[in-house]
């Protein structure tokens, strides 16, 4: 299993931040399936036969879009503990950070990338 | 947890309400927020001690601020209490609680100041109204960790 990368958007599309992992940019390549599951408490995710992405909404609308390789688990509690652990404790509550603008914080960037790499989904990538 | 939130939240509206305009100072403005953390610790100290006993002595109110105010309203104690024994306490948070989302390292350290005007005027109010006259200042080098110092005015 690995994380490829992350996106958030706020409510207007607007992308706030971006983080990559381990990305291998596959242009061109055929989907060959494409299967939206679990569509309620705002988790939604879909799967080609490369990779698969992974979107958390949350109730106010921000938008994390995370994406992993095609069997990766336990991405959904990973991205409700980014919401909760890092952007509500490191921006929201952050009096540097405007909301809905691109953010800045490196405290924000540090912990993201600490909890990303401390995920089983992350930890347990093959060589 | 909830009402700790309304008071990080509201603070952090303080703050950004005395420096928004034009016409006025930083300095103006740091001690608009000094003055409203003195008003709050006066009469915050009364409350939070009206079960304690008498104090025996001045490192004892000092040990009473470190403690049990700092329990109270930051939620940890102060890491580390100094003196010189001539009137000049210096108090170490390692995580003060409002610099603690902001970062961690020298990014925002010029904003860092703003964020401590409050807490200097609630010990400085808490200390008057427990007959210690003092001036308190505040000192950050490296985010979340600060140190307020407290200088007693004798005579």
């Amino acid at each position: 299993m690995t994380i490829y990368n992350l996106y958030i958007f706020d409510r207007d599309g607007q992308m706030l931040h971006y983080a990559e992992w381990v990305r291998k940019k596959q242009s061109g390549m055929s989907r060959s399936q494409v299967s939206p599951v679990d569509l309620r408490e705002g988790y939604l995710t879909y799967c080609t036969n490369k990779y698969r992405l992974h979107l958390f909404e949350t109730p106010s609308r921000i938008k994390f879009v995370l994406n992993t390789d095609a069997v990766a688990t336990g991405i959904k509690e990973l991205l409700h503990q980014i919401y909760t652990q890092v952007y509500v404790e490191y921006v929201v509550f952050n009096p540097m950070c405007p909301l809905s603008k691109p953010i800045e914080s490196e405290l924000f960037a540090a912990r993201l990338d600490e909890v990303v790499r401390q995920s089983p989904a992350y930890a347990s990538r093959p060589a | 947890m909830a009402e700790e939130a309304v008071f990080d939240l509201i603070h952090m509206e303080a703050v950004s309400y005395v420096f928004q305009g034009e016409k006025i100072s930083e300095d103006e403005a740091v001690a608009k927020l000094e003055h409203m953390g003195f008003a709050t610790g006066y009469r915050l100290v009364e409350r939070l001690t009206r079960e304690s006993g008498r104090f025996k002595d001045e490192l004892d109110i000092m040990k009473y601020i470190c403690k049990d105010l700092w329990v109270t309203v930051y939620k940890k104690q102060i890491d580390n209490l100094r003196t010189n024994h001539q009137g000049v306490y210096v108090l170490h948070d390692n995580r003060f609680r409002f610099l603690s989302h902001m970062a961690a390292g020298k990014q925002y350290l010029q904003y860092a100041p703003r964020y401590l005007a409050f807490t200097c005027g609630l010990v400085r109010g808490c200390l008057a109204n427990l007959g210690v006259t003092c001036v308190v200042t505040a000192e950050v080098t490296q985010l979340p960790a600060c140190k307020f110092q407290i200088q007693v005015q004798r005579g």
